[in-house]
């Protein structure tokens, strides 16, 4: 019965089977052109990449197209991995990069920060989204922090796009500053410069907001 | 210690990024110094204040469509073929035999790809003695009007249930000219796209000058539009002359727009091409006064592998003001 159950479920075993492989094996089965060990190295990844194109770009969509953008660059240049870094490395500089160039190329929406983009393309005011429900919270306390979040947001959005990737990658993402640089093609000393840049404009930017 | 020092140091150590020595010592400054002291606490209240803004984990609907969407573009892909995924093979055995001096193993792989490719032509021109081949443009030459364009790119393909019709949608590429202005918008935007996409040095090189001497001369160089263009062609551009031309496009700008003083910063510390730091020195200096700049030009001054550039960082440094 056992043995039926498995043949009723090859792919299934399969995966299994995957998910349990050294990952430097899974690279170079994906590297040999299999797609069920490439198929196990994204879902081992796909929420680190979601997690950082999510945050830092806040917009469903955007990240969506960064994950898409950033695993087929992985398949396409895959047979290129030397193992000189760690598959993790090699992946989140792809999407660092990615991010990066979606910065440049979004318009800032300064005018209306509390709106943001959800996977349709669909705006949503981020104040109508409170729920009634969370009346027997503090419902004062809730929206104060949402538009804290958002004032966050907008003087995040003021940076240039490589002190926001920095800033992102340092204060967020925990990340050393030598990482940061070998991830964005540049020194750990330009990253430790762009990171100081990036604190002092966001601590003037956020200023009236400690009172 | 000087405050400034202290201000950077005080960055490095809020992120944990300081060394033990260091720290010992920003504690020393910090003790008897209560401007700095209040500088670490605007530090701790950024950290405080970021965190309003938390990293959240993506939700399980956004992780699904992400993955199907990813599924249906891999399986979209044409699949390797053989002798391409032996290609690769082969270049991965040659790096990864690199550092050993085996020279009957590389002989090996090296012969055993030349001998598969060589099969692999053999039978090529065998296929094609009695087959008749049907090149893609072949196909396309008699399908498609020539007035139409060149195929750029095939979108679709779809085939009737049960029948030989197939449809398939393709986009072609028509070449077209247009005369105007250099104040024309639609002029300037092909000259924007054509600072990105040309793959010609020569094409990036005139656009990316032409929009230059526009921002020069005052026309029109909004932040937004052209200023961001020769900011990514300084930055990213794989030629130094081109990014030196966007170089001197931003100079106009360096004092009133901060995003264009960062990019000039950007390129002193890493601009390859020593011209183009040395430039950037110049037009930073009018601006010297802020603090970020002086940072990085003594960095430069202190670090630069070029000679004359640390050179010129520390004059420029050595005529600013002792005090601001």
């Amino acid at each position: 019965m056992a043995a039926t159950r498995a043949m009723e479920k090859p792919d299934r075993a399969q995966e299994l089977m995957q998910a349990r492989a050294p990952e430097m094996e899974l690279i170079r089965q994906a590297q040999a052109g299999s797609r069920v060990a490439f198929d196990s190295l994204v879902r081992q990844y796909e929420q680190q990449v979601l997690r950082l194109a999510l945050h830092l770009t806040g917009s469903e969509s955007d990240a969506e197209d960064i994950y898409q953008e950033a695993f087929l660059k992985a398949y396409r240049y895959i047979g290129n991995f030397r193992f000189e870094c760690s598959f993790y490395t090699w992946i989140y500089r792809i999407v660092t990069n990615l991010c990066l160039d979606q910065l440049r190329r979004r318009k800032t929406r300064r005018e209306d920060q509390a709106v943001v983009v959800d996977h349709s393309g669909d705006e949503i005011d981020i104040l109508s989204s409170v729920s009634d429900e969370r009346s027997f919270s503090n419902p004062a306390r809730e929206l104060d922090r949402k538009v804290l979040g958002i004032r966050i947001q907008e003087a995040l959005g003021k940076l240039t796009p490589r002190e926001r990737t920095v800033f992102e990658l340092k204060h967020y993402q925990g990340l050393r500053l030598r990482t940061i640089g070998e991830m964005l093609n540049t020194t750990e000393e330009t990253a430790k410069n762009t990171l100081f840049r990036a604190t002092k404009k966001l601590r003037s930017q956020l200023a009236g907001l400690r009172k | 210690m000087n405050c400034e020092l202290a201000h950077e140091r005080i960055v490095m150590a809020a992120y944990g990024e300081l060394p033990d020595d260091e720290t010992h010592e920003l504690d020393r400054h910090l003790a008897t110094c209560t401007e700095c002291g209040q500088e670490r606490e605007q530090m701790q209240a950024l950290k405080l204040l970021s965190s309003a803004y938390p990293v959240e984990e993506p939700n399980a609907n956004l992780v699904a469509r992400s993955r199907i969407r990813l599924e249906e573009a891999l399986d979209a892909l044409p699949p390797t073929r053989w002798f391409e995924r032996l290609l690769q093979k082969l270049r991965n055995n040659a790096a990864s035999l690199q550092s050993a001096p085996i020279a009957a193993s590389l002989l090996l792989v090296i012969g055993g790809g030349v001998g598969s490719l060589g099969g692999y032509f053999v039978a090529q021109n065998h296929t094609a003695r009695t087959t008749p081949t049907t090149s893609i443009a072949d196909v396309s030459n008699k399908a498609v009007d020539p007035s139409e364009g060149e195929v750029a790119n095939i979108s679709s393909i779809e085939r009737q249930p049960n029948s030989e019709f197939v449809e398939v949608r393709y986009n072609t590429l028509v070449p077209r000219v247009v005369h105007g202005s250099l104040d024309d918008q639609y002029i300037r935007r092909l000259l924007m796209l054509a600072s990105e996409n040309a793959s010609s040095v020569g094409i990036r090189g005139s656009s990316v000058g032409l929009l230059a001497s526009e921002c020069r001369a005052g026309h029109e160089c909004q932040p937004e539009g052209i200023r961001d263009v020769l900011m990514v062609s300084l930055r990213y551009d794989r030629n130094a002359g081109v990014r030196q031309k966007a170089l001197e496009g931003l100079q106009p700008y360096v004092a009133e727009d901060v995003h264009v003083r960062d990019a000039m910063l950007e390129a002193l510390l890493s601009d390859p091409d020593p011209h183009i730091r040395t430039e950037a020195i110049s037009i930073l200096e009018p601006v010297e006064a802020d603090t970020s700049v002086r940072q990085v030009l003594r960095s430069v001054a202190s670090s630069d592998h070029n000679p004359r550039i640390r050179l010129a960082s520390r004059e420029v440094l050595s005529r600013v003001p002792a005090f601001q």
